[in-house]
């Protein structure tokens, strides 16, 4: 892999460096969100109702849902800073290393593993 | 969608949405898996191969569109039929105590939501095919996300043999 030129073409467009914050961050936020427990809202499929932010599930109404909270903030979160990273300057967008798009899911791996330790039992 | 359930039952709606789920995600499987054995092992200009060596020489970029139509349908159906499963399969699931099959189908659902959100640069890649710059973003890229993509159809497959069909 040549480093230097990944990061060189990185930014051929604007929509280039969005595309490639955008995933870099949401990885990152939504990891941060199923471990940090900060969906934007939950959905109680059993009574079909949805709260805002975090809610425990309650007795007699079955089970919370996050998970549809949790995509709702990252996708938020890393759509802002993938239009903040498209409009900087181009000698700046050209910085940011194409490799992070297949390196941070990988890093993350292990994170997720880890964040599912309590079915992990033998 | 009411109104479908008046021709058929309740079971059958979730049956018919869980195996469109499934064979949409047959079709991505397909899609990735050539295109990454095509930027992994690209065949070589002027030999006549047999089986793999037509595996591999498929067109990546024009893959590349049909993979990120194929995971938002597949991952829209999911999430779907995601919370029938969250009431009627994965309590069921946990009265059983299989923990390790609830934990990688929650890995299925991570790694797939994290699956979607690199869509937009890898089309990006994709699209930009012909500049060598981004060769090896592309070709690692495409093959996290067929990774991603076995993991989860497998996973899929195991959580649904645990429960069978009939949601």
């Amino acid at each position: 892999m040549n480093a230097a030129t990944d990061t060189a073409a990185a930014t051929s467009s604007r929509f280039g460096t969005f595309a490639l914050v955008f995933g870099i961050c949401f990885a990152i936020l939504y990891v941060v969100c199923e471990m940090g427990a900060f969906p934007m809202f939950t959905y109680h499929p059993g009574i079909d109702r949805i709260d805002p932010g975090f809610a425990p599930p309650r007795r007699d109404e079955g089970p919370a849902m996050y998970w549809y909270g949790w995509i709702a903030n990252s996708a938020l979160g890393a759509s802002i800073l993938g239009l903040l990273a498209a409009m900087l300057p181009e000698k700046i967008r050209g910085k940011i290393p194409l490799a992070l798009a297949w390196i941070v899911p990988v890093v993350l791996l292990p994170v997720l593993i880890y964040s599912l330790k309590f079915y992990w039992r033998w | 969608m009411d109104f479908v359930l008046d021709y058929i039952s309740v079971n059958t709606f979730w049956t018919i949405l869980s195996t469109t789920h499934a064979l949409l995600a047959v079709a991505l499987l397909g899609a990735l898996t050539h295109q990454a054995a095509a930027v992994l092992a690209p065949p070589r200009a002027g030999i006549a191969g047999g089986f793999v060596t037509h595996f591999r020489s498929v067109s990546g970029p024009r893959y590349a569109a049909a993979v990120c139509v194929l995971w938002v349908l597949v991952f829209i159906v999911g999430a779907w039929i995601y919370a029938r499963y969250r009431l009627h399969v994965r309590i069921l699931i946990e009265q059983e105590q299989l923990w390790k099959t609830l934990g990688v189908f929650e890995m299925k659902e991570h790694i797939a939501t994290i699956g979607l959100g690199l869509l937009p640069v890898y089309w990006h890649l994709w699209k930009n095919a012909r500049n060598a710059a981004y060769d090896s973003a592309r070709k690692w890229l495409t093959v996290v996300l067929a990774a991603i993509c076995w993991y989860a159809f497998l996973a899929g497959h195991i959580v649904n043999n645990v429960r069978g069909f009939g949601l």
